[in-house]
């Protein structure tokens, strides 16, 4: 019987997880992350013909699969499996483990420099969309000024980048307090003087940190001043800013309409 | 007039200047500070047109006493006119930044008063910004023709790039559309700070604060004046390599004054041939082509149904088809449907297995395109030719003509 193996959705909790699959010789047929919202994967029923098998994350064990990964391909390949795990696309994390079955197997040498092999290209355009989302949003953050001078943002991305947009902030603003909430995922990432930290806001409602002040308002006033009529073209705007993003964008968004 | 009315007025007065990149400057969040220059750039938003936001781009003033006849702000106008104080700008400028609204500040001006005088004001804002609030975002500032050489270095210490628009694609059709200005007088600016940023170049940066890092950029008026597009392409291409200009930006003339000397007030924005330009613009800076590659003497204007990639393919059909597999990079870039990140994983990948068609669509070549243009190993040897007569309407976008679509989705024998 082969077994649904269950971590805490994190990459380390991955490779944790590979790494005692290897280390037991463990015959896997799904992974089950668990995203800590009461439902393990993607929210459907257990397969009844696998048992469910849970690994802890260790992080002696991811450093060592790390190593493993380094010393088979190389640290550019190692980011595009985190990348790729972070898309939460059901099914990835076997994608990425029938990945690193064939890299350490070792038969073909070459095999951690070709990124057209049958296992890596569909990972590198999932890390591909993963990694242009991340990308997009460090443009659409958009933070309002709290009472206390901390800045907060919320954003609702598709994938899980909240991470991989962590060290552009904490350079960019890193004299300042602030605070980006992915409120699908209901966790937020905290940047103060003593460095960047994890935190959760329970029953945050979404939309409470939009706040506006006169600069909200000035730069909507540029936004619209900015349109050339004769050229208007809502498709390529469409194609560019995808609607879902619009509401947290004051410029786009009808909560900031004028009161 | 408050600071509202005069954003309003002096965003609008900017909007035609289309240049908004924010790329190619690495400069690090100064100690104490805010904000630094990202070198790939960051879209913001995207206005109603589509274009990508990321500076905020003003006029510092409108008030001019030029008058260019395509330009709104020219003194025979009469338009409200409005002035920001440097106080303001600097104010706007940290607090949408603060926001994350901008990747900095695109500060431009109309010519109040005379040249030094608009130019000490521009200087004045960004380095205000730059030493009293340690700004590390972006700094794009206009240089101001005819303003002197101290300003102009001056400004390049804290500008991240600085552009001089040329406007009007010929020396000729300047003069007799904006009578205070000539090629010689924007040539002039242009060449100073080229050469200072020679100068103070990468071996002095270590010494001091660098020199415009993210280098110079010009825009021209496409459609205002009668120039081909071999003409503009040939003056780009010497932007890019005599000034060392790191961007051409083209505008497609939006008739805002009546002017004799204009096209009529009803006349269409030429956006398909701006996009044309743009697409050959790109094929210059990435792909290698040259302008006098892109177009000719008897092929002066581009293609306005096929991207100019695909009209050089139609015009050299001695070149394909290109061999996926042995092919050198340069010969593959060449290629209709790739672009130059599937060129380089078609490079990287081929050195591992034999690529088949259905890799390379994963890898993002478009084959709809490409495959008229590409060797593989199962076309017949009587196929391996290409015929642009044939070629050319399976490749135009199939709305232009309905009968075309009959032909689209017919096996045509060719080689795929
Ligand atoms: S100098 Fe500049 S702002 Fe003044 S009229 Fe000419 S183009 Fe317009």
């Amino acid at each position: 019987m082969s077994l649904s193996i269950q971590y805490d959705s994190s990459f380390e909790g991955f490779l944790s997880a590979v790494f005692e699959i290897y280390r037991q010789h463990l015959d896997v047929g799904e992974f089950r992350p668990d995203r800590g919202d009461g439902n393990l994967g993607d929210g459907t029923p257990g397969d009844i013909f696998m048992q469910p098998f849970r690994i802890e994350t260790s992080e002696d064990a991811a450093n060592r699969l790390h190593r493993a990964i380094l010393n088979f391909a190389s640290e550019e390949v190692y980011n595009l499996l985190h990348a790729a795990l972070l898309s939460e696309e059901p099914g990835v994390e076997m994608k990425i483990l029938a990945y690193l079955k064939k890299l350490f197997s070792g038969t073909d040498p070459n095999y951690g420099r070709n990124p057209a092999s049958a296992e890596m290209l569909p990972l590198y355009k999932i890390a591909q969309s993963v990694r242009r989302e991340a990308g997009g949003l460090l443009g659409l953050v958009r933070f309002a000024v709290g009472p206390d001078n901390v800045l907060y943002a919320e954003i609702e991305p598709r994938f899980n980048v909240l991470q991989l947009m962590e060290t552009h902030f904490s350079k960019r603003f890193a004299n300042e307090k602030w605070l980006i909430y992915d409120s699908r995922r209901d966790y937020g990432i905290y940047h103060d003087e003593f460095g960047v930290q994890v935190v959760n806001l329970p029953g945050y409602k979404s939309g409470s940190m939009d706040l506006k002040d006169a600069f909200t308002d000035l730069w909507k006033e540029f936004y619209d001043s900015i349109a050339i009529k004769e050229r208007e073209n809502p498709k390529l705007l469409r194609r560019c800013l995808p609607v879902r993003y619009w509401n947290h964008l004051p410029e786009r968004s009808v909560r900031f309409a004028a009161t | 007039m408050d600071i509202r009315e005069k954003l309003r007025i002096l965003s609008a007065a900017a909007k035609y200047d289309v240049s908004c990149s924010s790329s190619g400057s690495n400069r690090c969040t100064p100690p104490g500070g805010l904000g630094d220059a990202c070198s790939a750039g960051i879209c913001h938003t995207w206005a109603a047109d589509g274009r990508c936001v990321s500076l905020l781009k003003v006029l510092l003033s409108n008030a001019c006493k030029y008058d260019c006849a395509y330009c709104a702000n020219r003194r025979s106008n009469d338009i409200p006119r409005a002035t920001f104080t440097p106080k303001e700008l600097i104010d706007l400028t940290v607090e949408f930044y603060r926001r994350n609204y901008i990747e900095g500040l695109f500060l431009s001006s109309a010519v109040i008063k005379n040249p030094d005088y608009t130019m000490e004001l521009l200087v004045k804002v960004a380095k205000e910004l730059r030493t009293v609030h340690r700004f590390g975002g972006y700094i794009h500032l206009k240089a101001i023709p005819g303003a002197s050489p101290r300003l102009l270095t001056e400004a390049g210490f804290y500008a991240d790039r600085s552009s001089v628009n040329i406007e009007v694609p010929s020396d000729k059709s300047l003069q007799y559309l904006a009578p205070e200005k000539n090629f010689a007088s924007i040539y002039a600016p242009m060449n100073f700070l080229a050469e200072r940023k020679l100068e103070y170049g990468p071996t002095a940066r270590l010494r001091g604060p660098s020199f415009l890092p993210a280098g110079q950029s010009t825009q021209m008026i496409v459609g205002a004046s009668g120039e081909s597009d071999y003409q503009i392409l040939s003056l780009s291409s010497g932007f890019y390599n005599r000034q060392k200009l790191k961007r051409v930006y083209y505008s497609g003339y939006v008739p805002i004054n009546a002017d004799k000397r204009l096209p009529v007030l009803t006349t269409k924005p030429p956006l398909a041939r701006e996009h044309r330009l743009y697409q050959a613009d790109w094929l210059m800076r990435f792909y290698n082509f040259r302008y006098d590659e892109i177009l000719d003497e008897a092929h002066p204007n581009l293609d306005l149904e096929l991207d100019p990639k695909i009209g050089w393919a139609l015009r050299h059909p001695e070149f394909f088809p290109v061999d996926i597999q042995h092919a050198d990079y340069e010969a593959i870039l060449r290629v209709p449907g790739i672009g130059v990140k599937s060129a380089q994983l078609i490079v990287s990948g081929r050195r591992f297995s034999k690529l088949r068609l259905e890799q390379l669509k994963k890898m993002g070549v478009v084959l709809k395109r490409a495959k008229y243009f590409i060797y593989h190993p199962d076309t017949p040897a009587s196929l391996r030719r290409l015929y642009p007569e044939m070629v050319r309407p399976l490749l135009l976008p199939r709305s232009k003509s309905g009968q075309l679509d009959l032909f689209a989705g017919s096996p045509l024998a060719l080689p795929a």
